[in-house]
């Protein structure tokens, strides 16, 4: 299934994340696609304020992944650019879909043996200004039918 | 002389000390993904609670995995820097033996995630099925086959009611059956490669 929306500015982009919040399943993973500057972390942001996380969410490019714990629940957030033609178990797998948490994966291209069937796909396309145009694709009929 | 016991190889955290090969004091507890920040500080807590200096400490045992890639890393790391810079030996069993019920033939399981299992069958001193990785279905039809085993291990994940054991005391009761190791060439467990 596939839904879209567009948002016209940063908060509405984080309302979206705040929205995949309250209507996702424990262990959901979200890979997000999209340039730089697109927007993926300010959707990042979403998720965690959403999930009352009081740290800074910035990409972990340098570290790969950062966990935050100080939110209702653990927010995995993963960046795997620095993977690409990698060929390295990290032990990421212990990451992905864990059962308490919500994982949301930059570049997943680069880690796509990792990425669990039932991950929810997320592309996020610069239209104009701070115009966004989001594209979910999920077969979670409930999280589909929920963003409409 | 004192025995410290490490292991971190699964969602828990254990620390323990021993006097004498008798376990003096321990603590385990669910600390995923923060073993690296409470490890040391906890056994420092014990070691000041039993009045231990740390020139005391002679001997490491260390449970080397299979087990969570990092976890397993962090009480290696610990235990080689320990023995490097107190002179201490250094001893490292399999994560899944420390799970084994005493005399018991015992199915230890330590969920490798992705519908797998890693499982190692024990005996008292003796090797069933040496550690692997295994499909959680054929963990299940093992557990049928052998009505007699018992399952040892955090295994709710198998939908099952594992029998959690000291692993710490288990450390150190397999001590003597064990080689001190080269803090240099010892390298964690991991069966995923």
């Amino acid at each position: 299934m596939e839904f879209q929306i567009t948002t016209k500015s940063a908060e509405e982009t984080m309302q979206l994340g705040a929205r995949f919040v309250a209507l996702c399943k424990p262990g959901s993973t979200f890979c997000l696609t999209g340039d730089l500057g697109a927007g993926k972390t300010t959707l990042v942001r979403g998720i965690a304020k959403a999930l009352n996380i009081k740290s800074v969410v910035q990409s972990p490019t340098f570290n790969i992944m950062k966990v935050y714990f100080d939110g209702n629940k653990p927010l995995i957030h993963i960046d795997a650019y620095r993977l690409a033609d990698l060929d390295t178990d990290i032990g990421l797998d212990e990451y992905i879909g864990y059962e308490t948490g919500i994982t949301v994966i930059e570049w997943p291209e680069f880690i796509r043996n990792l990425i669990p069937e039932n991950a929810i796909e997320v592309n996020i396309t610069h239209v104009k200004d701070d115009m966004r145009n989001i594209k979910i694709i999920s077969n979670d009929k409930e999280l589909m039918e929920g963003l409409k | 002389m004192v025995t410290v016991l490490l292991d971190s190889s699964n969602t828990n955290l254990s620390v323990g000390v021993a006097r004498d090969n008798l376990l003096l004091d321990y603590v385990s507890y669910e600390a995923w993904q923060r073993q690296s920040e409470f490890m040391i500080v906890e056994l420092n807590k014990l070691l000041e609670k039993h009045n231990i200096a740390k020139e005391e400490i002679k001997e490491v045992i260390v449970a080397k995995g299979p087990g969570s890639y990092t976890g397993v890393r962090i009480a290696i790391t610990i235990a080689k820097t320990i023995a490097v810079a107190l002179d201490a030996k250094l001893y490292a069993v399999s994560s899944l033996r420390v799970q084994k019920d005493g005399a018991v033939p015992s199915i230890c399981v330590i969920n490798a995630r992705s519908g797998r299992s890693y499982v190692g069958v024990y005996q008292d001193q003796e090797i069933i099925v040496n550690d692997c990785i295994m499909k959680n279905d054929e963990v299940l039809n093992y557990l049928n086959e052998h009505p007699d085993y018992v399952l040892c291990g955090e295994a709710a994940y198998l939908g099952k009611e594992g029998k959690q054991t000291n692993n710490l005391q288990e450390m150190l009761n397999l001590k003597d059956s064990l080689e001190s190791i080269n803090p240099l060439s010892l390298k964690p467990v991991y069966m995923k490669d």
